[in-house]
């Protein structure tokens, strides 16, 4: 397993995390380093630096590379035992003897590696192993546990040379029962005494929020460094992709900026499925719109798609959980987070208590808060598909059109203070905007009455602590939209009177013209509320012959 | 869209005062415009011409003001005058049923001849 990673020279921008974990073992031989865990989003390439690592310090010949990745079919704790003790001694073997077959051969029993083992001069592993087959005919459970966690550490000493353990979704550990689920809290700090050995660095991945309480544990605490791993550049992803594209024979028409890969933001998992998502989808000369047509079926039914579900079906256990996720995600992308409160039973669907719970879940695997735009997607064709009944097609060309039109769209934002005469900076930036897109000077003079408005509006009344107006202009062939914010006091249209200007003077009202004026410039003109915020959205439609 | 300060200046023209507000009418813009005006009325001048050749942007607290000086001239009995107006200050008063409270004049001196004379 540790051996199946990628071509080194397609693995990019990752060469000062490796250096500095190659050097791992000497800085902690001097108490100058010690564990590390690797943080970073899904699909960032976490497993996969492990994997190079590996790979670099097996034939370096100067650490001895163990990995191994936590399953959940082996979380009881006599399978995880048997399982760790008997990777790591293939491992061990197989790095001594130069054969990284050895390390493959999951199935055969330890007994067949004897005689190798012996031919190596390993006499303390066969000791090992016999004491750990010692505590399984005893059934001992809790030795079993211990002899298996503290063999890298044992092996580090007996030969001299230091081992590198390398835990990949080490918050499963937190998992580990004796007969079941739940029955043995705590398991996992028993790597604490393998961790603290000088010669036996471990580095370790896993969701930052389980992995969080999990170093609360006082015998993991403060031993261990986080090292984040960042998306790639923007140029690096396109090289990536490209490298991609050539492994598989398909090229790119002339001319092609690549530009689309932004919304994978540089993470190389999402970049190798889009590649592959080409070359299913039979692509032998590709360009943006071809681009677009990969990703969304990338999205609904390919390989990003099969992760994502997979990663769901860890926190759900049956259909009307995963309908209740799929409300309460969907819930948050539109709403921009979730909120607290009662009201998000009645979102899920579910009661308050599993609504609780299935939060807390989503939370900690850290899904709900990810502003990743690819995993956004992929929930919103689950969304269409198991909730709103449509067919997979129907949501791939959904999100399909969703890309094809934001080509043609440009988006500026800007946010104002709420002080004096702010809304003429607004005033200015539309009058710009408007010139970018050739509309004429009439129509643009409305536009600012328009905006001034709305912003006079949310300053005067909001009574907002933030003191600011977010503006969003999406300007499109076809039409201008507007999107303008403020927290504070909520503010709907209903709540606004038409009362003629005879009624007004008659009455000594002399104010609220505004939304009158709105709704007389703008096609449309809808107020939101989106938790603490108003969000008011205008939009006109552009006639081009104007 | 000018970005010039708002200022307001005023002449008087017989039994007439000319108000020429300048730059964008808000509220603070609009109070004075209201207080330039008070003064007049103060003064018993019951006609007021506004020249809104150089006001480039209004807002609704703007057009509250200008409001309170329709209804002030109103319960005197006075008349005003719009002159100069720009075709987005015209369709804006418009748009709010403004335009058949106040006398629109493409010109100043229109104002003035219609105010001396009675006739347009």
């Amino acid at each position: 397993m540790p051996f199946n990673a990628i071509p080194a020279e397609d693995f990019l921008n990752r060469e000062p995390e490796l250096n500095y974990l190659k050097g791992l073992s000497k800085l902690k031989a001097n108490a100058l380093g010690g564990d590390v865990f690797l943080d970073g989003a899904r699909g960032m390439g976490k497993t996969e630096l492990l994997k190079q690592l590996y790979r670099i310090l097996f034939w370096e010949n100067n650490v001895v590379p163990f990995y191994y990745s936590f399953k959940t079919a082996n979380l009881k704790g006599t399978y995880f035992a048997q399982d760790y003790f008997t990777g790591f001694v293939r491992q061990y073997v197989s790095f001594v003897k130069k054969d990284p077959s050895l390390a493959s051969h999951v199935a055969e029993p330890l007994q067949r590696l004897m005689p190798t083992i012996s031919s190596l001069g390993l006499y303390w592993l066969i000791d090992c192993i016999e004491d750990f087959q010692g505590h399984v005919n005893k059934n001992d459970f809790y030795w079993q546990l211990v002899a298996a966690i503290s063999a890298p550490v044992m092996a580090a000493q007996k030969m001299g040379k230091p081992v590198i353990v390398m835990l990949d979704d080490f918050d499963a550990a937190a998992h580990l029962y004796e007969s079941s689920l739940g029955d043995a809290h705590g398991l996992i700090s028993l790597f604490g005494e393998s961790m603290r050995n000088r010669r036996c660095p471990h580095v370790i991945t896993g969701s930052a929020g389980a992995l969080e309480s999990i170093f609360t544990d006082h015998s993991l605490i403060g031993m261990t460094e986080r090292m984040r791993l960042g998306p790639l550049p923007e140029d690096l992803a396109v090289t990536l992709f490209r490298a991609h594209l050539t492994n598989l024979k398909i090229t790119c028409a002339p001319g092609v900026q690549l530009e689309f890969l932004n919304i994978l933001r540089g993470n190389p998992f999402y970049i190798k499925n889009l590649a592959k998502a080409a070359w299913k989808m039979q692509k032998n000369v590709i360009n943006e719109k071809d681009l677009i047509e990969c990703y969304s079926f990338e999205v609904s039914d390919g390989e990003t798609a099969f992760y994502w579900a997979s990663a769901f079906s860890r926190y759900v256990k049956n259909s009307a959980q995963r309908k209740a996720m799929l409300k309460l995600l969907m819930h948050a992308i539109e709403n921009g987070g979730i909120e607290d409160g009662k009201r998000l039973s009645m979102v899920s669907g579910l009661g308050e208590a599993e609504t609780e719970t299935l939060l807390g879940a989503l939370t900690t695997s850290g899904i709900i808060r990810a502003k990743d735009a690819v995993l956004q997607d992929f929930i919103h064709c689950l969304y269409m598909k198991e909730i709103e009944g449509r067919n997979a097609n129907d949501a791939r060309e959904k999100i399909e059109a969703k890309y094809i039109q934001k080509r043609e769209e440009s988006c500026f934002e800007l946010v104002i203070p709420m002080s004096s005469n702010a809304e003429l900076v607004v005033a200015k930036a539309v009058e710009q905007i408007g010139k970018n897109m050739n509309l004429d000077d009439e129509f643009l003079n409305y536009l600012q009455i328009a905006l001034i408005e709305v912003c006079i509006n949310a300053i005067e009344h909001s009574g907002s602590y933030e003191k600011k107006v977010f503006l969003k202009f999406i300007t499109r062939p076809d039409k201008l939209e507007i999107i303008i914010e403020n927290s504070g006091r909520p503010f709907s249209l209903e709540s606004i009177k038409e009362v003629p200007v005879e009624e007004k003077m008659r009455l000594g009202m002399k104010r609220g013209w505004g939304y009158k004026l709105v709704h007389k410039i703008m096609d449309s003109v809808k107020v939101e509320r989106v938790n603490d915020r108003t969000r008011v959205i205008l939009t006109k439609n552009i006639d081009n012959g104007s | 869209m000018k970005s010039v300060q708002f200022s307001v200046a005023s002449r008087r023209e017989g039994d007439a005062a000319i108000i020429y507000p300048k730059g964008y009418l808000n509220n603070l813009s609009g109070e004075n415009l209201v207080i330039e005006c008070g003064i007049y009325i103060g003064k018993g001048i019951t006609k007021i011409v506004v020249n809104f050749s150089e006001t480039d942007l209004i807002n609704s607290i703007g057009i509250s003001m200008l409001l309170q000086i329709i209804e002030d001239l109103k319960n005197i009995k006075g008349t005003i005058c719009c002159t100069n107006m720009s075709k987005l200050l015209r369709d804006t008063f418009e748009m709010l049923g403004l335009m058949q409270h106040m006398l629109v004049f493409p010109v100043e001196s229109d104002a003035l001849t219609y105010l001396k004379t009675g006739k347009l």
